[in-house]
């Protein structure tokens, strides 16, 4: 036998493929979204300050407004566009820290991303704050677990909204409230509920909620943002151009080109927009009501099987997190992958201490829903799991 | 980690071969017969009896040592009986020098 040195088959070529991954990136996406991206890019770009052209349409204005209208929160300016949620949160935990000046107390969860964990491990390390993880119980995060953690010195609570392991959603209002009241400033991360369950900005008094594009909103990756309240509240850790005002050297101060400097990711906006955009047309409730139905379907296929381990049966969000008896999640699917055609994640997830806490540490096999993926795919994905599982405790034959 | 693609679907009787060198779990109650292969230090092969497609991965810190070995595999399966003595012997070089990476000798000569 010799190897052909040539690539692997792409996984797209692959017929009748089954995509339950997703939270980590959401596909297909909606046929209007790619229609919009293409628009975006067909038209010379509309870019106030930095053409004289009129170009096609003002996509981050029309997804400032889309998105204030989503989560039924004003300003429009004070949505401000990032990366990706990661980016947001690294904008918003430095701004905060640079803000302060003296070193204070942070707390975050174990069910936190590592876009919250790392950049707070880094500024823990660096001196600049003390951190306290709040720990989780029935897979949530309570009030009173946050009360615990708090101390004369805690200036910033930073949480998911949901679990991107555990699929949980966290009852953040009274949490935000308390926080509020206690002049705590509050970060909460969206990545996992946007676009999944309804966000009442207007009724959670956070001091930034951070949402990403490519996930539940449709939009395509490396576009993401956050809300935020009190703009002051965080430092300007970026500068550069904003196609306004380019005689003054300093940057400006006001939204939302305090947070945004340089050529914004147009397509990823117009992705955005067109995602919301289809999310409000077809109905929130009505896309929770599906992915919500998907999910008990796929729970119930694999629930109480043999070698099968279900690590929260009855999540908030449309994301399964399971192991099989007797084989490495990884080799595990790697398996569903390749002979199965149903992609999954494995692995920790960037989610390392809520691991620690249901598996040992060893990570774990999360299949995730969206509204286009079908109950055939959910019940031929789970059948295939159910005969990894059966096969798994096979004879290893070994020298 | 590596994906090669064989001029020849994987078979069983490779599997055997594979037997005299190292770990081989074989799960053939699936859909595509899976196996994988595990040698310490070396290399772990994964991949379907019948398909061309393998992954292969490496020690990094050994990479440099065992980058052919898969290579070597495939060349002396083809050998027969005696690939199977050549490859022993092969390794066992490979292994001396695994041994002084991993436990170098004291500069006194302990």
């Amino acid at each position: 036998m010799r190897d052909r040195a040539m690539g692997p088959a792409l996984q797209s070529d692959q017929p009748n493929l089954i995509y339950l991954n997703n939270a980590a990136t959401s596909w297909p996406k909606p046929p209007a979204v790619l229609e919009e991206v293409a628009n975006c890019l067909r038209q010379p770009l509309h870019e106030p300050g930095r053409t004289t052209g009129n170009g096609s349409m003002d996509y981050p204005s029309a997804a400032r407004e889309s998105l204030a209208a989503f989560f039924h929160a004003d300003p429009a300016e004070h949505y401000i566009f990032t990366q990706n949620a990661t980016d947001a949160l690294n904008l918003l935990i430095h701004g905060l820290v640079k803000k302060g000046g003296v070193p204070f107390h942070a707390i975050t969860t174990e069910l936190d991303h590592n876009s919250v964990l790392r950049p707070l491990t880094t500024l823990v390390h660096e001196g600049a704050i003390s951190l306290s993880v709040a720990p989780f119980t029935d897979n949530t995060i309570s009030l009173t677990a946050i009360k615990k953690a708090i101390c004369p010195e805690t200036s910033l609570v930073v949480m998911t909204h949901g679990s991107n392991v555990l699929g949980s959603v966290q009852d953040i209002k009274p949490i935000a409230e308390y926080l509020n009241a206690n002049d705590i400033f509050f970060i909460a991360d969206g990545a996992q509920t946007a676009g999944h369950i309804p966000v009442d900005l207007s009724d959670i008094p956070v001091g930034a909620f951070v949402f990403t594009g490519h996930k539940a909103l449709f939009g395509i990756p490396g576009i993401g943002g956050f809300f935020i309240s009190e703009p002051d509240a965080i430092a300007i850790t970026r500068q550069g151009g904003t196609g306004t005002d380019s005689r003054i050297l300093t940057h400006p101060s006001d939204m939302p080109m305090r947070f945004e400097s340089g050529t914004p990711n147009y397509p990823g906006i117009a992705s955005l927009y067109a995602g919301i955009r289809f999310i409000s047309s077809t109905g929130l409730e009505i896309i929770g009501k599906k992915t919500r139905d998907l999910t008990r379907l796929f729970i119930r296929e694999l629930k109480n099987r043999p070698g099968i381990t279900l690590y929260n049966d009855a999540p908030d969000l449309p994301v399964v997190s399971f192991n099989i008896k007797g084989i490495d999640n990884h080799e595990a699917g790697y398996i569903l992958a390749r002979a199965y055609n149903v992609i999954t994640r494995t692995g920790l997830h960037c989610a390392p201490l809520v691991h620690e806490r249901i598996d040992g540490g060893k990570g774990c096999i999360r299949a995730s829903f969206s509204w286009f993926t079908t109950r055939n795919e959910v019940t031929t994905a789970a059948a295939a799991i159910r005969e990894v599982a059966e096969s798994a405790d096979t004879q290893v034959r070994s020298i | 980690m590596k994906e090669y693609v064989l001029d020849k679907p994987l078979t069983e009787d490779f599997l055997k071969f594979l037997e005299h060198f190292g770990t081989v779990r074989f799960l053939d109650q699936l859909k595509k017969p899976y196996f994988s292969y595990e040698k310490e230090h070396f290399i772990s092969i994964k991949g379907f009896v019948g398909d061309s497609n393998v992954e292969v991965r490496y020690k990094k810190e050994f990479h440099d040592l065992v980058g052919d070995y898969f290579h070597l595999l495939l060349y002396y399966y083809d050998q027969g009986e005696h690939g199977i003595s050549a490859l022993k012997g092969q390794e066992e070089s490979i292994r001396k020098k695994m041994k002084i990476r991993l436990d170098p000798p004291q500069e006194n000569g302990t």
